[in-house]
């Protein structure tokens, strides 16, 4: 019902344009937008959220970068510079040097990479595009996974050796064995396959099809061959690629342009051939943005929206960090809570350190909470308690677990959990909650509730649960009498 | 003894993690500063909460489209974050934060401008129109955007504090900068336009919808 005082009378037209006003006036964004918003704000550095000299500074300094860069690309040269990267290694001095090249990643990472194969770092991880590349990850904490990607598939590690090969030619078959510890494969939200020592998975055709369990059975003795001659899939000479060079990102600029262009000719023709045989969905149409998911969003296009974000998850970068959070969002949004604590666990362990990763702890506690999934929910939010006890989401989240723990009936849990609550937290419909219901707990297990209804009276004599918390006083009280 | 058990139980109710509410939550505006200003996290995080959503309210109602809010609501913080030192307290918080917003909306509303002028000159495509929203509310909304973007920004500020973020009229004569009796003159204009656009539109489309049946 409007209360405004204009636009009065009772005609249609001055109705409609108090109705939109009001409408105008609930227009708030929800609590997820305004914890990204907090997320991009709080990670900004301080400099550049401080400092306008700064720009000044910066844009002189980029634009002399720049010139060089320019220069340096222009200049006529001859290249000879041997080939080097911060993080290469020398090829191995063994009698397979000749043929395999070995690299040093991010982490003690070590890469075998054969001579055909290319690999190219990414924000994210590496990604296997051609040939044959054994790994071998040093064990790594909990939630800090080791991920590789091929094609669409994304392999995870937490400290294991193991091998990833593309197919360089036809359907591009993706194949995974491993050698020691536990990998998991998947695509998108689905995990394919979990492959212990000496198992093997591969995406035989058609597309995604789900790891193949029994025929990784039967072709033990065959992989274990394999596994044994530490040769990966052998290409036909005719189908692998006759440049020599092993490629990443870091190693472009050491090559000759010749070969850059030889390199990209010859990669363009293999996807004109990928393109031909097999379609490729999870590759981002060009013109999808963030700012054309958001506009689908805002549109109510829903399935558009999450279409988008699933192509530029599949990207690196910002951007596909973003995404990959606002797919979970998306999700909840239509109601599949599931889904969408799914999404921000991939989330999670694609992007362990990312800028969102605390959005993404509270959203999953958040949505579990609200989908009755106490049990998860409670694992998540002591974890998120243990895990962080500097985090500015700490009352919220001791809040939230004072409150499961109260609906499991656990008291005394749920008053050390408010108790931490109202320590950490500075907004007060929480610390106003977790008062009362701190009170309320205490008042069950009999120690010192009715003081403590009181303290909480006190503290908020208009506060929400006064009556309740008036009522639970004069009970309380006649019972004790 | 009631039994507790049949409180309310705040883990099935929608809003569990809601961030404070508009002028309702924390400690008085300026516990929040002094902790802004000496650097507090949390301070920070409270104001941000608190404001907000405000912030992207007005920037709504002013015009700025969805897929640019979140940015222009960055925006304003950042500016918040550069000029706290030298905000004196002269004025409520809210305020001030208001007049940040009210500067950064008009300067991007300027933009948007040359943007789409530049476009046309550049015989680019013009952006597509928004997808049609069964939503009756929706529609609504998108009525009332029309109408207010085709008021001045004057008499846009104006109508938007006093209408839709429900600010007194000395507070919005304080962010738009001039006397009181100007704001209620400004206000009064912009109601008359509002109405009649309205009125024109509606009619319109209700004779519109007649010739459609017929």
């Amino acid at each position: 019902m409007s209360h405004r005082v204009w636009p009065d009378g009772d005609d249609p037209i001055a109705a409609e344009v108090r109705r939109a006003l009001d409408d105008a006036q609930q227009r708030l964004p929800d609590n997820v937008t305004v914890r990204r918003g907090w997320a991009a704000f709080d990670a900004r550095p301080a400099g550049r959220r401080g400092a306008r000299l700064s720009w000044f500074a910066g844009g002189m300094a980029s634009t002399a970068a720049l010139a060089l860069a320019s220069a340096a690309l222009l200049w006529p040269r001859v290249v000879q510079t041997p080939e080097r990267s911060h993080v290469a290694q020398a090829p191995v001095a063994s009698p397979a040097s000749a043929e395999t090249r070995r690299l040093t990643l991010e982490g003690g990472v070590e890469a075998e990479l054969q001579r055909t194969s290319v690999m190219r770092l990414e924000g994210s991880g590496p990604r296997v595009e051609d040939g044959a590349v054994r790994f071998k990850v040093p064990h790594r904490r909990p939630g800090h996974p080791f991920v590789v990607r091929a094609e669409r598939y994304r392999v995870i590690v937490l400290g294991t050796k193991f091998g990833v090969a593309v197919n360089g030619a036809g359907d591009r078959r993706v194949d995974v064995d491993v050698d020691e510890g536990v990998v998991e494969v998947w695509n998108n939200d689905v995990r394919l396959a979990r492959l212990e020592p000496g198992q093997r998975w591969n995406s035989t055709p058609p597309e995604g099809a789900p790891a193949d369990r029994d025929g990784t059975e039967k072709n033990r003795d065959a992989a274990d061959k394999v596994i044994e001659k530490y040769e990966l899939p052998v290409m036909a000479p005719a189908k692998a690629p006759p440049s020599p060079v092993v490629e990443t990102s870091l190693q472009l600029r050491s090559d000759t342009r010749h070969r850059r262009s030889s390199m990209h000719q010859e990669r363009k023709e293999r996807q004109e051939r990928q393109v031909a045989v097999v379609a490729t969905p999870a590759r981002a149409p060009a013109g999808d943005s963030p700012a054309a998911a958001r506009a689908a969003l805002a549109a109510g296009d829903a399935p558009r929206a999450l279409e988008i974000y699933r192509a530029l998850a599949q990207k690196t970068g910002p951007v596909a960090e973003n995404a990959a959070y606002e797919i979970g969002r998306v999700l909840n949004e239509r109601g599949q809570s599931a889904a969408a604590v799914t999404a921000w666990r991939r989330y999670r362990s694609d992007y362990p350190a990312g800028i969102l990763r605390v959005e993404a702890d509270v959203s999953i506690i958040e949505t579990l909470a609200r989908a009755s999934e106490a049990d998860d929910a409670l694992a998540e939010a002591t974890d998120f308690l243990r895990r962080r006890p500097d985090s500015e989401r700490r009352g919220e989240i001791a809040r939230v677990a004072g409150d499961l723990y109260r609906g499991r009936g656990d008291c005394r849990h749920a008053v050390g959990a408010y108790q931490v609550a109202l320590s950490a937290s500075r907004a007060r419909d929480v610390l106003e909650a977790s008062s009362f219901y701190r009170a309320v707990c205490l008042v069950r297990t009999g120690e010192g509730g009715v003081e403590a209804l009181r303290g909480y009276l006190r503290s908020y004599p208009d506060g929400r649960f006064k009556r309740q918390a008036t009522d639970l006083v004069e009970q309380t009280t006649k019972t004790n009498h | 003894m009631p039994n507790s058990k049949d409180m309310e139980s705040p883990v099935n109710t929608p809003g569990v993690l809601r961030s404070v509410p508009s002028g309702k939550g924390g400690g008085p505006d300026h516990d929040i500063l002094a902790g802004c200003r000496d650097g507090d996290r949390g301070a920070w995080r409270v104001l941000f909460d608190r404001y907000s959503p405000i912030v992207h309210r007005f920037l709504a109602s002013f015009g700025v489209p969805p897929e640019e809010r979140e940015d222009a609501c960055q925006e304003v913080f950042v500016a918040v974050y550069r000029s706290l030192t030298h905000f004196r307290g002269d004025a409520r918080l809210s305020t001030w934060i208001y007049r940040i917003a009210a500067r950064y909306a008009s300067r991007a509303a300027r933009r948007r401008r040359v943007r789409t002028m530049l476009s046309s000159m550049l015989l680019r495509e013009p952006l597509p129109p928004p997808a049609p929203d069964a939503s009756e509310r929706t529609e609504r909304l998108r009525m009332l955007d029309e109408l207010i973007a085709k008021l001045s920004p004057k008499k846009k500020l104006v109508l938007v504090l006093f209408e839709i973020e429900g600010l007194p009229i000395e507070e919005v004569a304080q962010i738009a900068q001039c006397p009181e009796n100007t704001a209620w003159s400004r206000l009064h204009y912009a109601r008359a336009e509002l109405m009649a656009m309205a009125r024109k539109r509606l009619k319109t489309k209700a004779a519109g919808g007649r010739e459609g049946n017929a």
